[in-house]
């Protein structure tokens, strides 16, 4: 009996002595009190340092709370109980969140540096006007390529990689709108086809892709380009400046006749409750010195044409990374589709990723 | 003699098998690089990002204390609960409820994890620690449960016939026959839940939310994009801590087993009431 109690009594001191660790660890996060500003990002996409800055210059405390995907990020907001004061959804979520009410406006009144941001890339079509959302980072769907295996030129649009010579050979990123979306394109038609025979003539068309595929992966696509796992592959160019970080062997490149634009955006979303954090943070954070140093750190592509001049002229003037207005015209952004039409996405390419096998 | 060493050979593959993993990954949170391919020479910088950590730092914390409280809330319900099935007499009954404790042991996390969110959310119970340690109480009494019973079968009926004899109440035959006997299974109950709740995911996984997260939780949620050597950091650090847990248990079985046997000597068969 003794022993039972002290076991009890050991277990409930060292449980209080947590409990009260764990409080004091909070407050010294400044997780309480008004002064804070709850950021829900993806993970790893804004410079740390930025943050102690803000935090310093401001006095703010930033909770930092990352997501993974769209979709959750999108349920975690719709489900309440959460207070973030900013989100950072694509494009194609903003237009989602847009009219399932989940958005606050933005006050244009109160930002300090709208007239900074590249003109390419405001009043798109899934928020005209950019009523709702400030561009963050965007960029392209793009090829990259090894020149250890391939030669510079041999690649130039979406058709080179159904040539035999890639045998095993190319990665794809496994994301259903855009590996459908890039043989859309090989096709001639848009990526924001909505009709069942052009879908699945894109399928048709990937099945024959098929002996050249090696891998449909997700992340670890990174790590495999870098290790020269792979002659070839097909993902987003913010992956593609992590993996040439990496190994100077690789190279990006867009194909011309056109491909995907991607938009992350910052949000108020709806939970928001910290107003004058919420603006101090977005006139930081496009403060054009500061979005310089954030798009050095995250290495994709900034919106703001004041903070692109401020880049490394190496970096500011790579084509792939900055496309030309050409690109830009010829590409296109992702709409929100009818959520049949996205099963039917999805349907095919499970099918094409079982046809492999 | 033959044969004892080829026992030893096998005992030998097996700890390599079990052990060479978790020493490749804690050598290489000793690793320059950021990644596990190459090792890239010597370096504390990922413990010094680990402690630096505070999001994590406090992630482990949360994690312990709710093991710890909802294995000992659990080791409480489970005691009474193997005392109350102990008592039944109707064997139908007593059946009924260990083959109910049994299936709770057995059915997967996923499924008694995909239940409790359900629950929670249609009693409209706010995910987050409250939910998460609602969970682990309920999955961790069937183990204290299953730990508790066999050392209640082992007793004997006259020793608390004895007791009665002697005049004992109800509640003294509890507290100084029935519970001094049973103290070993409900140590066994209680560390037992404690490495369980320590351990999972998949319950967690479904119910947690808020900001809540737990050890498990929070490594498989980093580890999507690409795990960060502080990962195998971390797991240097649990790995040497459940070492040092272990080690002293041993020594304070060892010194329990000495006072034991010194008592048995002294003639005490029924030491245990002290």
């Amino acid at each position: 009996m003794k022993k039972l109690i002290s076991l009890t009594v050991a277990v409930l001191l060292v449980v209080m002595g947590l409990a009260v660790w764990s409080a004091e660890l909070q407050k010294s996060q400044g997780a309480t009190g008004d002064n804070t500003l709850n950021l829900y990002n993806w993970g790893d996409y804004i410079d740390p340092a930025l943050i102690t800055k803000f935090e310093k210059e401001t006095g703010y405390h930033v909770n930092y709370e990352t997501f993974d995907s769209n979709e959750a990020m999108y349920t975690k907001i719709q489900q309440g109980g959460t207070s973030y004061d900013l989100a950072a959804p694509s494009e194609y979520m903003v237009e989602k969140m847009h009219k399932a009410h989940m958005l606050l406006p933005l006050d244009h009144s109160k930002l300090k540096y709208l007239n900074t941001f590249n003109p390419d890339v405001m009043n798109r079509s899934f928020d005209p006007g950019n009523k709702y959302s400030l561009p963050y980072f965007w960029g392209t769907l793009g090829i990259i390529y090894n020149d250890k295996f391939v030669k510079p030129g041999e690649i130039q649009h979406w058709d080179d990689l159904w040539k035999p010579q890639f045998k095993d050979n190319i990665m794809l990123v496994d994301s259903a709108r855009d590996i459908m979306g890039f043989s859309l394109v090989s096709l001639g038609k848009s990526m924001n086809t909505t009709d069942a025979p052009t879908l699945q003539a894109a399928k048709a068309k990937l099945d024959s892709l098929a002996p050249n595929v090696k891998a449909v992966v997700a992340d670890e696509i990174k790590m495999y380009m870098a290790e020269n796992e792979a002659a070839v592959a097909v993902d987003w160019s913010g992956e593609a400046a992590d993996m040439m970080a990496e190994n100077s062997h690789l190279h990006y490149i867009v194909p011309s006749e056109g491909s995907n634009l991607w938009f992350d955006n910052l949000v108020i979303p709806k939970t928001a409750k910290h107003f004058k954090a919420i603006y101090a943070f977005l006139n930081f954070i496009n403060e054009p010195k500061n979005a310089a140093q954030n798009a050095e750190y995250v290495g994709y592509t900034t919106p703001s044409a004041k903070a692109q001049a401020l880049l490394p002229k190496s970096v500011r003037e790579d084509k792939q990374f900055y496309p030309n207005e050409a690109i830009i015209k010829r590409s296109e952004v992702y709409k929100d589709l009818d959520p049949s039409v996205v099963g039917m996405y999805n349907d095919l390419f499970l099918e094409f990723k079982m046809h492999r096998n | 003699m033959k044969k004892l060493k080829l026992s030893n050979l096998y005992l030998w593959v097996v700890f390599i098998l079990l052990y060479v993993p978790i020493i490749y990954l804690v050598m290489y949170s000793f690793s320059k690089g950021d990644t596990m391919t190459n090792f890239q020479g010597f370096t504390m910088a990922h413990y010094q990002e680990l402690f630096a950590d505070t999001r994590m730092i406090q992630i482990v914390i949360d994690t312990l204390l709710l093991a710890l409280l909802s294995s000992l809330i659990a080791t409480a319900i489970g005691t009474l609960g193997a005392l109350a099935i102990n008592r039944t007499t109707k064997p139908l009954m007593k059946n009924t409820v260990l083959s109910l404790n049994n299936i709770l042991m057995v059915s997967p996390d996923v499924i008694i994890g995909a239940s409790f969110l359900i629950f929670f959310t249609a009693l409209k119970i706010p995910l987050g620690f409250g939910s998460v340690l609602l969970a682990h109480i309920a999955f961790s009494i069937p183990i204290v449960v299953l730990m508790v019973l066999p050392k209640l079968q082992e007793m004997r009926q006259s020793m608390l016939d004895a007791a009665r004899d002697l005049g004992s109440s109800n509640a003294q035959i509890l507290s100084r026959v029935i519970l001094p006997f049973i103290t070993p299974g409900i140590f066994s109950g209680f560390f037992m839940a404690f490495t369980y709740s320590l351990d999972d995911f998949a319950v967690t996984f479904f119910v947690t939310g808020n900001g809540f997260s737990t050890l498990a939780v929070e490594v498989y949620a980093r580890a999507r994009q690409g795990i960060s050597l502080e990962i195998n950091a971390l797991s240097g650090v649990m790995f040497i801590f459940a070492l040092l847990l272990v080690v002293g248990y041993y020594f304070i079985q060892e010194g329990q087993a000495k006072r034991k046997a010194h008592s048995k000597k002294g003639g005490h068969a029924l030491e245990k009431t002290h």
